[in-house]
């Protein structure tokens, strides 16, 4: 069966657009992306969409957000909003996983080996902040394809 | 020091529609103002943050014993609020609420509406409730309770168009409120029926 995830991507683009000018202010490299490198997220097949985002939910959530902690109240409280929704949402497609409706082909596996590959090639500040500036090619790509 | 000022007490949150308050009761010390200052924690800073807290500024120094804690809780997790009392340099321990909140016990009233008949048309006025809400409307002619029609409003305009009725016929017509973030209902508001006007039209 196919997998239905219920989350309030609404909520999550408005935490991220009240921050984004921030976060991205603290990314110096921008000749480098850690999603889109080297081919676009649009490029995957749709067969491969639920476990691309699976994957990409639990790389946020277990190597993103924690490092991404700043000295600006008002943002670590939207990183923190973000966040829980992330594993509220990543909660409901690991059960997805377990019931084998979230399947991952080879194209999703190598697009995320690709993806980790980009993020461990910088410093774990530089490559989280960079990671959760880069959210609404996440956002978009979900709400897009 | 921070002993000598007790912990705020009675801390609670009330929660209705999506909007979430912390409150506590007043440290009282004479001759002196006593401030507060609350921090949240989500599920993922317990998890993944060593248990983390997070101020929310608008409720740093703060006198009052109340805090609109709802931008904050704004995913469906588990949250633990606490709040302390300051004055001056002398902080006391803080008071943390028992056991979890979520959202998703927030408690729904029923929907405010208003039911119009225009001529021939049955209209309905909903109060907007903020972005997390949809409303379920339902309706059905006088009598014919078995056949019930539903619409669904996701964005509250100014007036709602339901139906065409008939002439001289009495509709009837009563909603609730759903939040798809917690996928939740409200009981339904009081039924309101409304009559069409009778035919106006004549053959000259």
């Amino acid at each position: 069966g196919a997998c239905r995830v219920s989350m309030s991507m609404a909520e999550i683009r408005a935490g991220f657009t009240a921050i984004k000018a921030d976060i991205q202010s603290r990314d110096p490299i921008r000749t480098l992306s850690i999603l889109s490198h080297p081919h676009s997220l649009h490029k995957l097949k749709s067969s491969d969409r639920c476990c691309i985002t699976h994957q990409l939910f639990t790389f946020y959530v277990d190597k993103v957000f924690k490092h991404c902690r700043t000295e600006d109240s008002f943002v670590n409280r939207k990183i923190s909003s973000i966040a829980n929704s992330f594993l509220s949402a990543r909660r409901k497609l690991s059960q997805c996983h377990e019931q084998n409706n979230c399947m991952c082909g080879e194209e999703s596996r190598e697009k995320f080996k690709q993806i980790l590959a980009n993020y461990e090639g910088l410093n774990v500040t530089s490559a989280a902040m960079k990671s959760l500036g880069e959210l609404d090619i996440l956002l978009d790509w979900m709400e897009k394809s | 020091g921070d002993a000598l000022l007790p912990a705020p007490q009675s801390i609670s949150i009330l929660s209705t529609n999506m909007k979430h308050f912390l409150t506590w009761s007043p440290v009282i010390v004479q001759g002196a103002t006593v401030r507060y200052s609350v921090e949240f924690q989500g599920e993922y800073e317990r998890e993944y943050t060593n248990g983390s807290w997070i101020p929310i500024s608008e409720c740093s120094l703060t006198t009052a014993t109340l805090c609109n804690i709802t931008e904050d809780i704004s995913a469906t997790v588990a949250y633990k609020l606490r709040v302390r009392a300051e004055l001056g340099a002398t902080r006391s321990q803080w008071g943390t609420t028992k056991g979890f909140f979520s959202r998703a016990m927030t408690s729904l009233t029923p929907p405010v509406l208003r039911v119009l008949a225009d001529g021939h048309h049955v209209l309905v006025e909903l109060a907007d409730m903020g972005p997390s809400f949809q409303f379920h409307v339902l309706y059905w002619k006088k009598g014919q309770e078995s056949r019930v029609w539903q619409k669904v409003v996701k964005e509250v305009s100014s007036v709602v168009h339901l139906d065409t009725m008939e002439a001289g016929a009495e509709y009837c017509v009563k909603a609730q409120t759903h939040v798809e973030a917690i996928n939740r209902s409200s009981s339904f508001s009081p039924t309101q029926c409304v009559r069409a006007q009778g035919d106006t039209s004549m053959w000259l």
